[in-house]
């Protein structure tokens, strides 16, 4: 009842804010407002369905692919609910209560966070490709995971149900800490999914690792969401997102003036951007999601490429406002990301393993997001996490076929020319559309979104930097992706048959015999293909979204940046393109005022003498297939085996460059050396101090008495009778004394 | 609420201990297991009968005079927060019994018998309304505890025991001294003797500053050696080493919790003024045990040390919770006590488990249980998970509660900034600190699973199966984890029903306590003496009888 009362409370304080709107919300019931058909619960519900069936599935011992089928049942209804409740969106976000959680009331106060789910459109958008790809890589990994039906099938679909489950939490949640319950469950359920191979030392480490690392950005998430409890006094966006304060530390931050904001709501989204850092793999934190290849494929496509790495794209989005109202916040999230970009693209270079590469791809492409939303384009950011999504998933799908076919082998230097053997030519078709997408082969999704973000940076003042960066990674990224596609798919036909097998050691029946002569490579099954063409069909499909989808009121281009503009993520920036016009063309010397600094009225800034939106089309076409070409030079053409190729001489001449970008510029064994190996000698320091100091204090007092006791009495008993009675004799003396205390003042 | 129920919990262990101790060796487990299911009952109806619209008060009430003169009597009563306590001891009891049916295999009765008499002393200590009886039952909780390590503990038992008998009985006599102090300034500003801890609350704060700090010391003396909280913790880490299964449980589950009880019950309302002077220094201590605890956890080899140190750890959130001293820690902090009995509970359990098949707690030496107990390992994870702090099971809601209060207890940090509900005595910095607990939490303990249960099998080389219990879980052991299991989950997704039954007392103890903290009592200088008191009390008597 409570909850109900305060909701509409909240909702009035909002709909004062907004009088353009009130009008129409208003002539609804006022118990009705803002509150959404409780059939979208299904979409958070089913999935935890399954996950609970398949764990049933466990107990009674079931060896089919009953619980593949209920997954990908569960998450395709989950998916249809979403489509519908896309559909059925008439533009106003509302809120959708499932029940209480946690409720502390202070006086008149109250911290209120319950599983409640907020819908606008950033949440459709997400939860679109989230549950379609949910379902589609449910299906694939039906097949992927057969050898291992039974228990661990079981324990698969069920920690599968479960991640979608949290990521629609995350995703949906109302307020932060639904938030942060997805975006822990979703890292408990990547711990469970690296960590599915449980018995290779390997897979165990990763998962820890990842859980771990993961955990230091969610230190910094929860410290942000306590700081804007303590500031805002709310943890729902409906109520965060409408305050007066935000709002007045926003119209601030527009025109500059960050000395009128306090320092601790500065602080909010430099924490927040830690967590996301965490989440989505940036650099500093980015080391875990190469290691958490160490998962079955379909989790690596899903979780780690797809869906939950995005988290901190998405908790970036949500939460744009408060990024707006720090000085720092958003430039230190592009540096990063652009950094990140970088450093993840020259390792991809010299890496062998081609899903350790699409890895690195992945962290090189969260930071062209975070680089995205770091330059004023949230849009930019978060159509790219889009377009990702289905290449990606794509190209580890592929990938995954490939390491399935193969027994386990994953070096580029020992598979070549999979395009001619048999059975092969879906997996070579959807890995070259992956890969055009991935290296930003003009037209396609990957192309526009890419441009988007790079042509963003050269537009925002003081971020052109950023813009060169980007191009030259862009190239990179070009470079390595047709690496892998000219080494693998294209050539002579040769392979070998991986020795460790990732998958399952039932697995090695009949492919043992290695040599190239004696193995047969098993070519995918109508599963993975037909997921392989839908995902190919999307990840083409998805460059159509730059062209429809525009609103023309709204002052929106195309689909991506109508949902972004109409959700809490909308941010409009003073230099974007319709922002600059409307300067030109305003009376107001404050319209080209943006919080970094005053862009020129007259003239747009120029990059090689052009409108930047329109020259990235070109740059980055130009950029994109030189990469390609130099890979095609180096790795296809005159290639006679798998192993050589022109770049090995090349290689040599830089001297040690490759070796140690193969080693990852040996970032791990510094952060064991900065970190984690002094803290585990204080550890054993504060251990022995513990045994030596602190208990040896304790110990001195104990022998004090002891000693004590030895000149004045003989011996102690020391049996359990003796302490029962000094006990109770302690007892009865202290009330002797007081007993006394009262005799003797009554005599007196 | 009838004081029926509570007065049966007390009764009915004890006479379940008499019926055990003068039964057979053999019926020992089965009678006592019987007699804690039976007190599931008026548990039950406790909880049933218990009217939470008005959680801050005390139901229930019945009281017998004891020691008239001197003000004792024998009075009990639950408000909201007691009545959880002894719900969760409750829970716990049959737990722990059925949880030692392999276990223990000689002199049973003397083992079972006094389980049972410590269940009803623990009971007793969060029933006690009445100051005696509360600190007869606090210092009986040792006895059985004691016993019970010292004679069915493993290796190094004796010093575990003594040590945990010496320590923990040491800080609690200076409490009683404390607390007697506290009687007799009360009755000096009355007249007459009470040992009613309603009525001590309410007159003592008017101690002026300097007596208070004097009290809160003596009184931490001893709960702060039972929480424990760093440096007064070295007893803990040895005494649930060497303790049987059933002991670290009740140890980690209830016998701690007696100590932060403690504090919210005694040190707060009692000595507000100088708690909140002090808040800050407990702040830092809890702060300091908590990574400090943290980081020896990762260093160690035996599992049932590590879970032992965790729990220091945890505790420390709990302390901090109540350091903050508004309504956001103190409700974070029962919340933490209620939670980290079923999470650690649950911990030592699986630890107990797996100990009676391979006689060993050394991860060095034992690994990758995962393929061979499945389903000990789905609950060793799930337990871990929840002691981590994952949204959604029980760890979850109090550590951010009692984080967030330490935020919210500096009013500078807050828009509207208003130090009387929120607290001043800790600030960001405190969160921030305690925060990296959550890291370091998630480092021992997934460390710790990924060791003993996952990667490559290894036992110990002279393992051999045990003639009793199967490769994993026995039916048995898997009824004993799940109502455990069940409550976290309940525990960690509707925290609103526990944050709405203690939102009563919570409330009124922070109220009080920050208002008496602000604008002190005025003491009543027109004290009266000792002669008078005591000549009032002789001609009443003289008057009295005939």
């Amino acid at each position: 009842m409570i909850n109900t009362t305060l909701l509409t409370n909240q909702i009035s304080t909002i709909l004062a804010m907004a009088p353009d709107t009130t009008a129409s919300v208003l002539s609804q019931t006022p118990t009705e407002i803002g509150t959404g058909p409780k059939w979208i619960l299904l979409i958070i519900g089913l999935p935890m369905l399954t996950s609970l069936l398949c764990g049933l599935y466990a107990i009674i011992g079931n060896k089919t692919k009953l619980p593949a089928w209920t997954t990908v049942a569960g998450a395709g209804i989950a998916f249809l609910a979403t489509v519908a409740m896309y559909l059925s969106f008439d533009g106003t976000p509302y809120t959708v209560h499932a029940f209480d959680w946690i409720q502390v009331y202070f006086g008149d106060k109250a911290m209120i966070a319950n599983f409640s789910f907020y819908i606008d459109t950033l949440t459709i958008y997400w939860m679109l490709f989230v549950t379609g790809l949910a379902t589609l890589i449910a299906l694939y990994a039906s097949e992927y995971m057969s050898h291992d039906v039974g228990t661990s099938y079981c324990r698969f679909f069920g920690a599968f149900g479960l991640f979608v489950f949290s990521m629609a939490c995350l995703v949906m949640g109302d307020n932060l800490l639904m938030l942060y319950l997805g975006w822990e469950g979703v890292g408990l359920c990547s711990y469970l999914l690296i960590g599915y191979f449980y018995k290779k030392p390997e897979a165990v480490a990763a998962a820890k690792k990842a859980f771990i690392v993961n955990r230091i950005g969610d230190l910094g998430l929860a410290l942000g969401i306590y700081l804007t409890f303590v500031h805002f006094g709310t943890l729902e966006y409906a109520v965060l997102f409408n305050d007066p304060t935000l709002l007045g530390y926003i119209e601030a931050a527009k025109t500059g003036n960050f000395e009128a904001i306090p320092a601790i709501a500065q602080w909010i989204p430099i924490l927040f951007m830690i967590g996301a850092f965490g989440k989505s793999a940036q650099f500093p934190l980015y080391v875990w999601l190469p290691d958490a290849m160490e998962g079955p494929t379909p989790v690596s496509a899903l979780i780690h490429a797809a869906t939950m790495v995005t988290a901190g794209v998405y908790l970036i989005a949500r939460t744009y406002p408060l990024f707006l109202t720090s000085e720092f916040a958003l430039p230190i999230v592009a540096w990063v990301g652009t950094i990140t970009a970088l450093l993840a693209a020259t390792i991809a270079m010299a890496q062998f393993d081609i899903k350790r590469i699409m890895a690195y791809s992945t962290v090189s492409q969260l930071g062209y997001m975070f680089a995205g939303l770091g330059v004023l384009t949230p849009t930019g950011g978060v159509y790219h996490v889009l377009t990702h999504a289905f290449f990606k998933a794509l190209l580890f799908l592929c990938c995954g076929a490939v390491m399935h076919g193969f027994a386990g082998q994953l070096d580029l230097r020992k598979l070549s020319g999979l395009k001619n053997v048999k059975g092969w030519g879906i997996v070579t078709i959807g890995m070259l559309i992956g890969c055009i997408n991935l290296a930003g082969v003009p037209f396609t999704a990957g192309y526009f979104s890419k441009d988007t973000i790079i042509a963003e940076a050269f537009v925002t003042p003081g971020t052109s930097m950023i813009g060169w960066i980007l191009l030259f990674t862009a190239g990179l990224t070009a470079y390595y992706t047709f690496r892998v596609f000219f080494r693998v798919f294209m050539g002579p036909v040769e392979y070998h048959p991986g020795d460790e097998h990732h998958d399952d050691d039932g697995h090695d029946d009949g492919h043992d015999g290695g040599g190239v002569g004696g193995f047969h490579p098993h070519a995918p099954g109508w599963a993975v293909n037909s997921v392989l063409i839908t995902l190919s069909v999307l990840s083409i499909a998805a460059s159509g979204l730059y062209f429809v989808g525009g609103n023309k009121e709204a002052h929106t281009k195309h689909y991506a940046q109508t949902m972004v503009m109409s959700s809490t993520a909308s941010y409009d920036s003073p230099y974007s393109k319709h922002a600059i016009h409307a300067a030109q063309e305003s009376n107001d010397p404050n319209a080209g005022v943006g919080p970094r600094g005053t862009i020129d009225k007259a003239l747009e800034v120029p990059i090689i003498g052009g409108d930047p939106h329109k020259m990235m089309y070109y740059i980055s076409a130009v950029v994109g297939i030189v990469g390609i070409a130099l890979a095609w030079f180096l790795h296809l053409f005159g290639r006679t085996n798998a192993a050589e190729c022109k770049m090995d001489p090349i290689a040599k001449r830089f001297g040690p460059i490759p070796k140690m970008a193969e080693n990852k510029w040996y970032v791990d064994e510094f952060y064991a050396m900065i970190f984690v190996t002094p803290l585990r000698i204080i550890s054993h320091i504060f251990h022995w101090i513990d045994k030596l100091l602190v208990d040896g204090i304790v110990n001195l007092f104990g022998y004090l008495p002891r000693i004590f006791a030895w000149i004045i009495r003989p011996s102690q008993s020391g049996i359990l009778q003796g302490y029962a009675v000094s006990m109770a004799g302690g007892l009865t003396i202290l009330l002797l004394v007081v007993f006394v205390i009262v005799m003797q003042g009554g005599v007196s | 609420m009838s004081p029926v129920w509570t007065l049966l919990l007390i009764a009915v262990p004890l006479i379940g201990a008499l019926m055990v101790a003068f039964g057979t060796e053999d019926r020992a487990y089965g009678s006592s297991l019987r007699t804690m299911l039976v007190t599931l009952i008026p548990g039950a109806m406790m909880l049933w009968q218990f009217d939470f619209s008005m959680g801050a008060v005390h139901q229930g009430a019945a009281s017998v005079n004891w020691i008239p003169d001197l003000g004792i009597k024998l009075s009990i009563g639950t408000d909201a927060i007691s009545l959880l306590l002894i719900i969760l001891t409750v829970l716990l009891g049959p737990i722990v019994i059925a949880a030692s049916k392999t276990a223990i295999k000689d002199d049973r009765r003397k083992y079972y018998a006094w389980l049972l008499i410590l269940q009803a002393a623990m009971v007793g200590v969060f029933a006690a309304r009445d100051l005696m009886l509360f600190y007869i039952c606090f210092e009986f909780t040792l006895l059985p505890m004691f016993i019970l390590i010292r004679c069915y503990g493993s290796t190094n038992r004796v010093a575990a025991s003594t040590k945990f008998f010496l320590y923990t009985f040491t800080g609690s006599m200076m409490t009683l001294a404390g607390l007697i102090y506290v009687v007799y300034f009360v009755a000096q500003q009355t007249g007459t003797w009470t040992l009613d801890i309603a009525t001590l609350t309410a007159i003592a704060p008017r101690m002026p500053i300097e007596h208070q700090a004097w009290v809160l010391l003596a009184m931490l003396a001893g709960f702060a050696v039972k929480v424990p909280l760093f440096p007064f913790h070295t007893w803990l880490p040895l005494a649930h080493t060497e303790a049987p299964t059933a002991g670290s449980v009740i140890l980690a589950g209830v016998l701690l919790k007696l100590g932060t009880y403690g504090i919210l019950r005694f040190a707060i309302p009692i000595t507000p003024a100088a708690f909140m002077e002090y808040a800050p220094v407990l702040g830092v201590l809890s702060v300091i045990g908590i990574i400090y605890a943290g980081l020896i956890c990762w260093v160690q080899d035996d599992i049932k040390k590590l879970v032992a140190y965790s729990s220091v750890s945890h505790l420390g959130f709990c302390v901090l919770g109540l350091a903050a001293l508004n309504v956001s820690g103190l409700s974070g902090s029962v919340l933490y006590m209620l939670s980290h009995g079923l999470s650690t509970g649950g911990l030592f359990l699986m630890i107990g488990f797996m100990y009676e098949r391979y006689h060993t707690r050394d991860m060095r030496q034992i690994g990758g249980l995962a393929s061979k107990m499945p389903v000990w390992t789905f609950f060793m994870v799930f337990f871990t998970m929840a002691s981590v702090g994952l949204p959604g099971l029980n760890g979850f809601p109090s550590e951010v509660l009692c984080l967030i209060a330490s935020f919210q207890s500096d009013a500078a940090w807050t828009a509207a900034g208003e130090p009387g509900a929120w607290g001043t005595t800790l600030g960001p910095w405190f969160g921030v600190f305690a925060g990296t607990g959550m890291v370091i939490a998630a480092m021992y303990l997934l460390i710790m699973v990924g060791k003993i249960c996952f990667g490559p099998l290894r036992e110990p080389k002279d393992h051999h199966a045990h003639e009793e219990l199967p490769t994993d879980l026995s039916r048995r052991e898997i009824w004993t984890l799940i109502p455990l299991a069940v409550a976290c989950l309940v525990f960690g997704l509707k925290p609103v029903y526990l944050l709405d039954a203690i939102s009563d007392p919570i409330n009124q103890i922070v109220s009080t306590a920050t208002a008496h903290s602000v604008q002190p009592l005025p003491e009543n200088h027109e004290t009266h003496t000792m002669m008078d008191m005591i000549q009032t009390q002789i001609q009443t008597q003289t008057e009295a009888t005939p």
